[in-house]
């Protein structure tokens, strides 16, 4: 690892209290890293970590052991709101507070306690053109958007704030094929524009390559490869990856690689 | 006592338990097979009354605090424990947190009004205390277990709406808010209710004894008014304490969401 990384978890292991009071293991001494202005894809199948390993980036979870820096400090130096609101977390299922659009792209500043952006400024603006979110939507109810509206809304409500990196659980796994490659357009546009971090856990190797500069292969708790998207996807280095990639092009019908 | 009241004979009694007689009749004649419990529950009612009847008789005549304190606190034990049966989804510390909180709110409020408000002489006039303490505690009792298993719910179902605001840099309290505002409201909407509907609907139990005993109605309202007051009070409190602390429980030292 570079000291270029924005976001690195060293070394962590999680485990979750089984049945009869016994630890069962999720992840295995996992390092991985994103640079400001990448887009990083952790791929792999489901129960094989992922998500786990995506919420200790911003303390929803705290890992057994190892560490989680930001900028090269401990995550547990900053109080967890502070941490959050810089690393948010959009998740698989659109979650939009009652109320309006606009309601809701304020909603961070309300819950921060600080004062409401302006929507109409440029850098605002911007962001909400960047995600595909129309004007007309704002003083709509959120909740009757459709589903890749809302998830759009999502995004932008993340943003709208003091966020450095961008943290996605299958963010695309609920929206229609196309809509999702739109969404992978603008993760990609966000990195290279805002110089965000984005880490995107998908099990959608499709969504990867259309989006991600590196991917990490994942399964049974540990990274088992991780390079280039093309690379990773075309030529694995590890059997274990190629066994993995070979079960999910039959699945979505070959069309991973 | 009071000469205006009329005791009721051994023989009245059993002229009365007739009608649980004839209500395991009527249910025997719509096979509602309820009349086992009907028996059982009017024996319990009658052991458990007599037993509770006999201790004040003595309490009454021991004229000491510590027999009066060590009722109340056997009540609050059975409050607990009941809230601890009737709530499925316990938070975490789960009797700590109620029995602190039934005991200073309900304590408190008890105080408050027996002291500073009637001016107990004794202080601990048992005529007075436990009767009193025991629809505090009763009252609240029924307002903790609304408040605790509502405050589950909530977080059951508000899981995402919560994660959400923690994501968006949201303090544990900001995230919890609406849950536990919500679980508030349910306890307390019992309480409002009777206080609405209060003479209108059913005259209340104390107030109606207060009459059967002789006391003029209207010192009998006041003492109504008065309770129901104390008894607001306690539900809130209670219920207060309870979700301050209880919310805490359900989020880990670095505030996030727990585990299911």
């Amino acid at each position: 690892m570079t000291s270029r990384e924005l976001l690195l978890a060293q070394d962590v292991t999680a485990s979750r209290p089984g049945e009869d009071g016994s630890f069962v293991s999720i992840l295995q001494k996992t390092t991985l890293g994103v640079a400001p202005g990448e887009v990083l894809s952790v791929a792999g199948p489901s129960g094989s970590g992922k998500s786990t390993l995506l919420r200790l980036f911003n303390r929803l979870l705290e890992p057994d052991s190892g560490q989680v820096m930001l900028s090269g400090k401990d995550i547990k130096t900053l109080p967890p709101p502070v941490l959050r609101a810089q690393i948010p977390l959009v998740a698989q299922k659109p979650y939009l507070f009652p109320g309006t659009v606009k309601d809701n792209l304020l909603a961070s500043a309300r819950l921060r306690r600080v004062e409401p952006p302006e929507l109409q400024s440029p850098d605002i603006k911007n962001l909400i053109e960047m995600c595909r979110v129309e004007q007309s939507w704002l003083d709509r109810d959120a909740r009757k958007l459709s589903v890749g509206q809302q998830q759009r809304v999502c995004l932008v409500r993340a943003l709208v704030g003091p966020c450095r990196a961008l943290l996605l659980d299958e963010p695309t796994s609920a929206l229609d094929r196309q809509t999702g490659a739109m969404m992978a357009q603008t993760f990609k546009l966000l990195a290279r524009e805002k110089g965000l971090a984005i880490i995107l856990v998908t099990h959608d190797l499709q969504i990867a390559e259309l989006c991600a500069d590196r991917i990490a292969l994942m399964i049974g708790g540990s990274v088992i490869e991780t390079g280039p998207v093309a690379q990773v996807l075309n030529d694995p280095k590890v059997k274990a990856s190629r066994q993995f990639l070979s079960s999910t092009v039959t699945d979505n019908g070959g069309v991973a690689t | 006592m009071n000469p205006t009241i009329i005791d009721l004979s051994l023989w009245d009694l059993v002229t009365v338990y007739s009608l649980l007689l004839m209500s395991i009749g009527l249910a025997h004649i719509l096979r509602a097979g309820q009349g086992r419990d009907i028996f059982w529950s009017g024996l319990r009612m009658f052991v458990q009354l007599m037993v509770v009847g006999y201790l004040l008789h003595l309490v009454f005549a021991l004229e000491s605090a510590l027999p009066v304190l060590l009722i109340l606190m056997v009540m609050t034990g059975f409050a607990v424990q009941t809230i601890g049966a009737r709530v499925e989804t316990k938070m975490p510390n789960f009797y700590r947190v109620v029995g602190a909180a039934i005991l200073f709110g309900c304590g408190g409020m008890t105080f408050f009004f027996c002291t500073l408000v009637v001016g107990l002489e004794p202080w601990y006039d048992p005529r007075y205390l436990i009767p009193l303490a025991g629809m505090v505690i009763g009252n609240s009792m029924t307002g903790a277990s609304l408040a605790a298993e509502r405050l589950a719910a909530e977080f059951r179902e508000r899981r995402e709406e919560i994660e959400t605001a923690l994501c968006l840099g949201s303090s544990v309290k900001l995230a919890a808010e609406p849950a536990v505002s919500s679980a508030f409201r349910a306890a307390l909407i019992p309480s409002v209710n009777a206080m609405a509907a209060m003479g209108l609907v059913f005259l209340p139990g104390m107030m109606t004894g207060q009459i059967l005993s002789g006391t003029e109605p209207l010192i009998a309202v006041k003492y109504q008014i008065a309770i129901m007051c104390v008894i607001t009070g306690s539900v809130a409190l209670t219920t207060f304490m309870i979700l301050r602390f209880g919310y805490r429980s359900y989020f880990t030292s670095y505030q996030s969401l727990r585990e299911h």
